[in-house]
């Protein structure tokens, strides 16, 4: 991977190559190493190293972008020189924004080196760990471990640079009775490879998988829910591809107001739901500086606005919408960036209690191929996998058989009764929801 | 070894001969020579990744060198609310990434490196890194790696074409692009209309200790757009596209795709898309066109015949299948109208080619027969999991740093035998929906229960095509949709449609490939009120 010096003596070659002319450029050196397997026999692995570099050169307000990964002199000219060709091409952008000149960017401390050095031995362990673990209990095993090492940085000719280093370790495991009537999935995240605690995602996903086998069949309906963390966030992800400013003033998201304008400042959820992004929780930390912006999101190209921590929705109230740059300055509003990260304020209970309140529902691990339905109420449909369990009389009966469900990311954020605190989840935090009245629409043979 | 346009037709599936086929690849040109471009440097390179592998004490290795050239052209033509004027936002992006991958069997495992350098030592450091991969995980193989046999290929091939995308100037896509944008934007009430241009080229060099030395220049063509309306006061917004089936081939496709010459039309479609009263759901018939049958055959029969699925590689993220090995040749998964083939050999197909990326010379084979589940799509690694002797020619990787497995072909159902309209499957239908474009799309993790929408409806009833209707989606079991399919037309509604973007794999890898069809019916479907 590129360091800090290295990765500013190519973007200052690059920037005089430019001969002084408007040029952005940005490095992404990465790493990876990976590990797959299937039926408890090890597949295909892999490390791997990539390196990628993209020029945008403006001239007149004529853009041309250019990402090339060859880095002799006679590349890098080349690749300068093809931006130029299409900036003078290239029809003047009238929602070009003017760069954003030296920016202090926030130290976020993402970066291990135990995880940047890991290779197939380090990861071996924890494979092995969960594959003992399956053939112990006589099920199948499915699993990958990758582990991915980043360097990253920006700069323009107004002096602006940005270096930033990360790693991610994740680990994710389907357990399988050998039958194929259970399947159980379990997954862990974190920055440091020592951190992702293999035993729990094993013993989750094999109790988990032996725990749904032979599933019932119930009849498709609304029932109370108990959405996992993993659920929950599959389908929060789509709210936050729905909260930019641009698509609600133009009438294309649940946040355009009848007759025009945006739902800024409206109570749209339940009071308990607060959401927020945080690039500097070291448990799922983010960039320090924003990407954002871009073509279909309004223009202004990447942001490159430092990093900062932003409420989205408070009690239900929302707080904040996405601005690019250009859709802030139009409006004359405050840039806010994409979120990094989705974090949700959990509440008091356990698990254990949500399902102990519990009359008559149904428990989520997870949602698989989630798509919209109708983004105008964040509608979407997808299906529950890897367990979902009967819970009659407050307490766990029975594996269930796999439903879709047609419903709303807005009605569940509207009907939530309780939940517990928030833990990490791919590089979000979010708690376990108690839902009630959440539509399930047609069965699904699938295990 | 030489791949003569005889040879290539043996290879087709049997059975098919009466029926008439799509316009057939000009495989002589394509083969452009029997021996690869004599290139001593990437030669070298390569023997010095195969050497270092064998002596290391690799069973098996090849080395893939590939450069990947990128070029999208967009333009956003749009109303401003506040002016009211029109604005035309461009954006032009241009790609080229260069770089190599080495794959391995040491000790019956698989390996794979890779690097952006393509330099000597850094070969030989990637591939003593893949061998040292294979030995560490060797340690948890239960089944050492068994690859089907294949003849080495000296070999140079090439998608045919006539005018390189490349070559045609930015300045002339914005200007085809801005005519289009227009077009659509002439429709009053019309809001933003997105369209762009892609071409991609992949020039990849394969060489494999079983001795193959292929290069492979492979060249696809993506245009598109995609009109929306935006009524403020009902909240509601529509999309529609034009359905330009995205190919391998060049410029010249996107001078016959009649862009310009349907641009008002999808407009107008639009905007009546946004006022259209909704369905009445319940069970009906459907008449699917070919822009929206394609992703149901991907969904349903593309991704369902997949081994690796089937043999539970992918049980941890893509999901299953639940076309086991034990339904092969025995399951009925469509009625007897029902033929699709898996073919890398179709002339335009996005994943035409002729060679897959591990040296073995593409193919066309039969994966539905008269309804029944006949065949697999199959890698070196798997074909003898099944009893076969050979693969067949899917695997691909969508970047040198990406390890090579097996992926989706050109999935493509035969044309009705019988001469057949459109309007003659219409004219069958008493109560019934007519559907085109892509909408919503979701199917379950071992590809039994879809729900697919669309971006244009229309009533039938009493045989007749009505009036536009909206908020549609139809939801099944897969091999039920396909054994109610009793109409398909002919060969003159067969499309090429094409699919990009398709996601599957650890790491995660995208896909290209084609599902070309004729408008089919379907009866007795489940139509859903979607909002």
């Amino acid at each position: 991977m590129l360091t800090r010096d290295e990765c500013r003596a190519l973007t200052e070659k690059i920037i005089k190559l430019a001969k002084a002319e408007e040029v952005a450029v940005s490095v992404n050196s990465t790493q990876n190493c990976n590990t797959r397997y299937a039926n408890n026999a090890v597949t295909t692995a892999g490390f791997t190293s990539d390196l990628s570099l993209n020029i945008q050169l403006t001239r007149e307000k004529r853009t041309g972008a250019v990402t090339a990964n060859e880095l002799t002199d006679a590349a890098l000219e080349r690749a300068v020189r093809q931006a130029e060709t299409i900036a003078d091409l290239a029809p003047p952008n009238p929602e070009y924004v003017e760069p954003l000149g030296p920016q202090t960017y926030p130290d976020i401390q993402a970066y291990h080196e135990e995880s940047a050095r890991a290779r197939s031995a380090q990861i071996l362990p924890a494979v092995r760990s969960v594959v003992e673990a399956a053939e112990k209990k006589q099920v199948n095993s499915y699993g990958y471990y990758d582990v991915t090492a980043e360097a990253r940085a920006i700069a323009n000719q107004l002096g602006l640079f940005g270096y930033h280093r990360s790693t991610w370790a994740d680990y994710s495991v389907t357990a399988r009775t050998l039958d194929g009537k259970g399947s159980g999935w379990a997954q862990d995240g974190a920055p440091r490879v020592s951190q992702v605690n293999a035993q729990r995602v094993a013993s989750t996903a094999i109790q988990k998988c032996l725990d749904s086998w032979n599933p019932k069949q119930l009849e498709p309906g609304k029932y109370t829910v108990i959405l996992e963390p993993a659920a929950l966030q599959e389908m929060l992800q789509f709210l936050a591809f729905s909260l930019g400013a641009r698509a609600a003033d133009e009438g294309r998201s649940f946040l355009s107001k009848k007759g025009g304008g945006n739902l800024l400042g409206e109570k749209l959820f339940g009071e308990n739901v607060s959401l927020r992004s945080d690039p500097f929780d070291p448990r799922v930390p983010g960039s320090p500086w924003s990407g954002g912006g871009g073509f279909f999101f309004g223009g202004g190209g990447g942001d490159w606005l430092p990093a900062e921590k932003t409420t989205w929705v408070e009690k239900g109230v929302v707080r904040n919408l996405i601005y690019d740059r250009y859709w802030a300055q139009k409006n004359e509003k405050k840039p806010t960036p994409f979120p990094p990260n989705l974090i949700m304020d959990g509440g008091p209970a356990t698990r254990n209690d949500l399902v102990a309140s519990t009359e008559r529902g149904l428990l989520v691990t997870r949602f698989w191929y989630i798509r919209f339905l109708q983004p105008q109420t964040v509608q979407l449909t997808g299906l529950t996998r890897d367990g979902l369990f009967y819970i009659e009389k407050g307490k766990i009966k029975h594996p269930v058989m796999n439903f879709r469900f047609n419903e709303s990311t807005v009605n569940v954020l509207n009907n939530i009764e309780a939940m517990t605190a928030a833990v990490p989840v791919g590089t979000d935090l979010l708690p376990t929801v108690k839902v009630r009245e959440f539509n399930f629409s047609s069965l699904s043979d699938a295990v | 070894m030489s791949v003569t346009r005889r040879e290539f037709l043996k290879t087709c599936a049997v059975g098919t001969a009466a029926i008439s086929l799509p316009e057939a690849l000009d495989w002589e040109t394509a083969l452009a020579s029997t021996a690869a471009t004599p290139d001593p440097i990437y030669r070298s390179l390569m023997a010095v990744a195969l050497d270092t592998a064998t002596k290391l004490g690799a069973t098996y290795a090849d080395m893939r060198i590939c450069r990947y050239h990128v070029q999208d052209v967009f333009l956003r033509t749009q109303t401003d609310l506040r002016t009211g004027n029109v604005v035309n936002v461009p954006r032009v992006n241009e790609s080229e990434r260069f770089g190599f991958g080495v794959r391995v069997l040491a000790d019956g495992a698989w390996g794979f490196a890779a690097s952006p350098r393509v330099e000597k030592e850094e070969v030989a450091r990637v591939a003593r890194e893949a061998v040292a991969v294979a030995k560490t995980n060797a340690a948890l193989e239960r089944r050492p790696v068994q690859l089907a046999s294949v003849k080495p290929s000296e070999a140079l091939w090439r998608t045919p074409f006539r005018k390189d995308p490349f070559a045609v100037s930015v300045r002339e896509k914005i200007d085809f692009l801005q005519a289009i944008n227009n077009e659509v934007r002439a429709v009053p009430k019309l809001f933003v209309v997105n369209s762009s241009l892609r071409a991609r080229s992949e020039h990849k060099f394969f060489a494999s200790t079983d001795g193959s030395y292929i290069e492979q220049y492979l060249q696809q063509i993506i245009p598109e757009y995609e009109a929306t309306a935006v009524d403020f006061q009902t909240r509601t917004r529509r999309e529609r596209s034009y359905g330009v089936p995205a190919v391998t081939g060049g410029w010249e496709h996107v001078e016959q795709a009649r862009m310009l010459e349907n641009a008002r039309r999808v407009g107008e479609e639009c905007v009546e898309h946004l006022s259209a009263p909704p369905v009445t759901p319940g069970t009906k018939d459907l008449v699917i066109l070919p822009s929206n049958l394609s992703l149901t055959i991907h969904e349903s029969i593309g991704h369902g015949t997949e081994l690796d699925r089937a043999l539970g590689y992918e049980a941890n993220f893509a999901g299953t299948s639940h076309l086991t090995p034990d339904k092969l040749g025995k399951f009925r998964m469509g009625s007897d109208l029902v033929n699709i083939v898996g073919d890398r050999t179709l002339a335009g197909g996005l994943s035409t080619c002729g060679f897959d990326d591990e040296g073995v010379p593409t193919l066309r084979f039969d994966i539905i027969r008269r309804g029944t589940f006949v065949g697999y799509q199959t890698t070196r690694d798997q074909a003898h999991l099944i009893g076969d002797q050979e693969s067949h020619a899917c695997c691909y990787a969508d970047s040198y740093d990406s390890i090579p497995f097996q992926r989706i072909p050109n999935v493509w159902l035969l044309p009705g035998s019988e001469p057949m309209t459109l309007d003659d499957l219409i004219s069958g239908v008493d109560d019934g929906v007519l559907i085109d474009g892509l909408g919503s799309w979701s199917i379950d993790q071992q590809r039994y229960n879809f729900q697919f929408g669309g971006d244009a409806f229309w009533e039938i009833k009493g045989g007749k095509k009505g009036k536009m209707i909206s908020r549609v989606a139809y939801q099944a079991r897969a091999d039920e949709f396909w054994r109610a399919c009793d109409g398909i037309a002919d060969s003159r509604f067969w499309e090429n449609q094409g699919l990009t973007g398709d996601g599957k794999g650890q790491p995660p890898q995208t896909n290209a490939m084609s599902h070309g069809c004729a408008p089919a019916r379907f009866r007795q479907i489940n139509v859903l009120l979607t909002d």
